[in-house]
């Protein structure tokens, strides 16, 4: 009785930590450009963390990371938009259920509740993270000045691209 | 109860204690450790006002400046339709090699000269995971004076020329204070007697204040070593206050200072105007950048 209950005890904590999935480098990715301007950046050290468990999905991005093709752009994103210095990082935190990510969505120190279609496949014991969403850029207190209004989308279209490792 | 018992239960409890931490820790396993950022927009431009700032166009970039100095309050302003009819102007292309060299050339009314100049970003301000507090730029301008002498003496080439260098320390307090302090030196190979020096040493300080993310204050004074010159020449020293507004990809820069030469040496070295006398300019500088290179 003791010994299973014992054998028991260590399966459920083994269970409960192998679970857990996570990576630091995933790929984030946003387009907010228009046909006057190509405006496109990407991160490819976001974080993104999944238990299997519990379906709790948690996404990280540290603004200063997004790669520009122009310094200049990155610079004026950082500076004028996102206000690195002051919200450094934008994340998702929240469930996976049914094809779904619902959770909160922090950017520019703005919290928003969403839920946008996402996907995670198992692959070889790691798991494939998917998802492609819009998010509207003023509804998140960045100001776009009108005299570059039309150069820049409204919505951001963001993609999330990741490969979920076991923890050991 | 034994004690093997409730030893299990303990431990049983323990563990699922701690899964359950775990558990809510998920999200603290998704924090992503500090990394060393370079600061940047420590200026909005590659100048303060007059002065260098420690700035230089990205990789692949070219610049274009145009900057105009009106004429001053004292001198017949209206009559000079507020000082457009004796407008000085300089022109300014230069190009970034890569993120932190500079090259580029300019030409300025103000006794027709021309100049070449080299700018590097030696060391940058770093925040983060590891901190460093300023950044250093070296700055260094060849002028050549294209008007022609009035002294009746046949001039060499080399006596129209003279130099500019400056170390450019600048440090970005927060997102919305940067100063710099600029140690430079002003060399004239042709001065107006054989006691005035050809080298003046000048201290550059300078900084601006953002008001808004697009909008802010600018500043500058520069010292120098020696304004009097044997010939009877009085110089003052230059200051500056302004306006940076920037817009995409432009930076207009609205200004009024004391001086109405742009290039280094004139007017570091040799600015005749005396704010107390209300010479006083308006002036602007306008850059706007093309990506060459992607």
């Amino acid at each position: 009785m003791k010994k299973l209950f014992t054998v028991a005890l260590i399966a459920l904590t083994t269970t409960a930590f192998s679970q857990q999935y996570l990576t630091r480098e995933a790929t984030l990715s946003f387009d907010a450009g228009s046909p006057l301007e190509d405006i496109y950046a990407v991160s490819e050290s976001a974080s993104a963390v999944y238990d299997a468990a519990t379906g709790k999905l948690g996404v990280q991005v540290l603004m200063t990371s997004f790669q520009f093709k122009r310094a200049l752009m990155q610079e004026h994103f950082n500076e004028n938009y996102a206000e690195s210095e002051k919200f450094p990082k934008a994340q998702f935190t929240g469930v996976f259920k049914g094809g779904e990510a619902i959770g909160q969505l922090t950017i520019h120190g703005e919290t928003k509740d969403i839920a946008v279609p996402c996907e995670i496949l198992e692959a070889d014991g790691t798991l494939l993270l998917n998802a492609e969403f819009p998010v509207d850029i003023e509804s998140f207190g960045i100001a776009i000045p009108g005299a570059v209004a039309d150069k820049i989308a409204k919505e951001a279209k963001v993609q999330v691209k990741a490969t979920l490792k076991k923890r050991a | 109860m034994t004690f093997k018992q409730s030893f299990f239960l303990g431990a049983f409890a323990l563990l699922t204690l701690n899964a359950a931490g775990q558990e809510d820790d998920l999200f603290a396993l998704m924090d992503i450790p500090e990394t060393t950022e370079f600061t940047y927009a420590t200026f909005k431009g590659t100048r303060v006002i007059n002065a260098q700032s420690n700035e230089t166009p990205g990789e692949g970039v070219l610049q274009y400046v145009i900057s105009h100095r009106f004429g001053s309050f004292s001198n017949d302003y209206l009559y000079n339709f507020f000082g457009l009819d004796n407008a000085q102007i300089r022109m300014q292309l230069d190009y970034g090699i890569t993120d932190r060299l500079n090259v580029g050339v300019g030409r300025s009314s103000f006794n027709k000269v021309a100049d070449a100049f080299i700018k590097y970003r030696l060391l940058r301000q770093t925040t983060g995971a590891k901190d460093f507090p300023f950044g250093l730029t070296l700055y260094s301008s060849t002028n050549y004076r294209g008007a022609r002498y009035t002294d009746g003496i046949d001039h060499f080439i080399s006596d129209r020329l003279s130099f500019h260098h400056q170390a450019i320390f600048a440090r970005k307090f927060d997102e919305s204070l940067s100063l710099i302090v600029a140690p430079s030196i002003v060399h004239w190979n042709l001065v107006p007697g054989p006691n005035d020096p050809n080298s003046t040493f000048h201290l550059q300080l300078g900084g601006r204040y953002k008001l808004t993310n697009r909008l802010a204050l600018t500043g500058e004074y520069n010292y120098g070593s020696n304004y009097e010159y044997s010939d009877g020449q009085r110089f003052y020293a230059p200051f500056a206050i302004g306006v940076d507004l920037e817009t995409g990809g432009h930076v207009f820069q609205f200004h009024i200072s004391n001086t109405n030469a742009m290039s280094d040496p004139l007017w570091m070295a040799t600015n005749p105007y005396n704010p107390l006398d209300g010479s006083l300019f308006l002036g602007f500088n306008i850059s706007r950048v093309f990506t060459i290179q992607d």
